[in-house]
């Protein structure tokens, strides 16, 4: 003998396993094999019938209460509007009130001074 | 998309029904998944009979690996990938077994241990030794001689199988060559006039 793995080779032959070897592996085996990347399918429960109501109640509720708050927000606007022109026009009033009670006023003062005798106006001019 | 696994094509050409036994297997047919263990039972256990010493070791071994291969059919590409998976899955799991069990790289070869029956140019003497002390090994140098000298697996395939780099695997074989001729003339098994 010169060649060593020439000899493993031949000290290393495959060897047969005992017999009903096969038999006792299939036997071991599980019932059912998992099966590669399954995903369970979900399952479908039956589900109780709904009143039309009630299924419907929550968007009409929410539909509603959108309404509700539109029209408050129209209402609240148009009263401030309201109470605005009022108040403008009220202020324009006692403007025109005040401007006629000036014009009058002045309106005496003129004629008073026109009025007047021409002696007390030259004795108010020397004193000054 | 198809893998190439480094198979020496002379001992592992796939008869011409195994894709069909391999197609027949995966879709749950047990006397194809039966033809298959009967076809490689004799490589997986003998894997695990030269690692473990054990013959009923060796047993539960195999049919641990074919459990596996039970589990993991669908992972299986075609009869090339299925040799290549049984032979790594097993050498792997016995030297893990070792590791674990601390078996030891001195498991004696047990009494009354199955040598095959030697050939006409043979020594069965030299065979038994040799045998013997492929037994005194490291488990991963035991592994790669076993791959190499027993399934005749290229070196490439053994790197791949054992997950370790092609030069340690080289590294292991010749280091395994040198310690066993040393163990066999010492033995007086052979000269050392016979070497190479």
């Amino acid at each position: 003998m010169n060649d060593v793995e020439a000899e493993l080779r031949r000290a290393l032959r495959p060897v047969e396993p005992p017999p009903g070897f096969a038999e006792r592996v299939m036997r071991a085996l599980p019932t059912q094999r998992p099966m590669a990347a399954v995903t369970p399918l979900p399952i479908a429960r039956p589900t109780p019938p709904v009143n039309a109501w009630r299924r419907l109640s929550t968007p009409v509720a929410l539909a509603a209460s959108l309404v509700v708050a539109v029209l408050l927000g129209q209402h609240l606007a148009f009263e401030r509007a309201q109470r605005e022109q009022r108040a403008g026009l009220e202020a324009s009033r006692e403007l025109m009130q005040a401007l006629r009670v000036t014009s009058q006023k002045l309106d005496a003062a003129y004629q008073a001074v026109q009025s007047a005798p021409a002696g007390a106006q030259e004795d108010e001019e020397n004193r000054s | 998309m198809s893998r190439e696994f480094p198979i020496p094509v002379s001992q592992h050409t796939a008869p011409l029904d195994m894709p069909s036994l391999l197609r027949r297997a995966r879709s749950g047919d047990a006397d194809a998944f039966e033809a298959l263990v009967r076809t490689h039972q004799s490589s997986v256990f003998s894997i695990g009979y030269r690692m473990l010493n054990r013959r009923d070791l060796a047993e539960d071994l195999a049919q641990e690996v074919f459990l596996q291969l039970y589990r993991r059919l669908e992972s299986i590409e075609n009869f090339e990938h299925l040799g290549f998976w049984l032979r790594r899955v097993a050498a792997n799991l016995a030297i893990d077994w070792l590791r674990r069990a601390a078996y030891g790289a001195t498991q004696p070869l047990e009494a009354g241990a199955e040598v095959p029956a030697p050939q006409a140019d043979e020594d069965p003497l030299l065979n038994r030794e040799l045998s013997r002390m492929l037994g005194e090994l490291s488990p991963a140098a035991r592994a790669v001689m076993v791959l190499r000298y027993q399934e005749d697996c290229d070196v490439a395939e053994i790197a791949t199988s054992l997950e370790m780099p092609v030069n340690t695997v080289k590294s292991h074989i010749k280091r395994s060559l040198t310690a066993l001729r040393g163990k066999a003339i010492g033995a007086r098994l052979i000269t050392a006039e016979e070497l190479p």
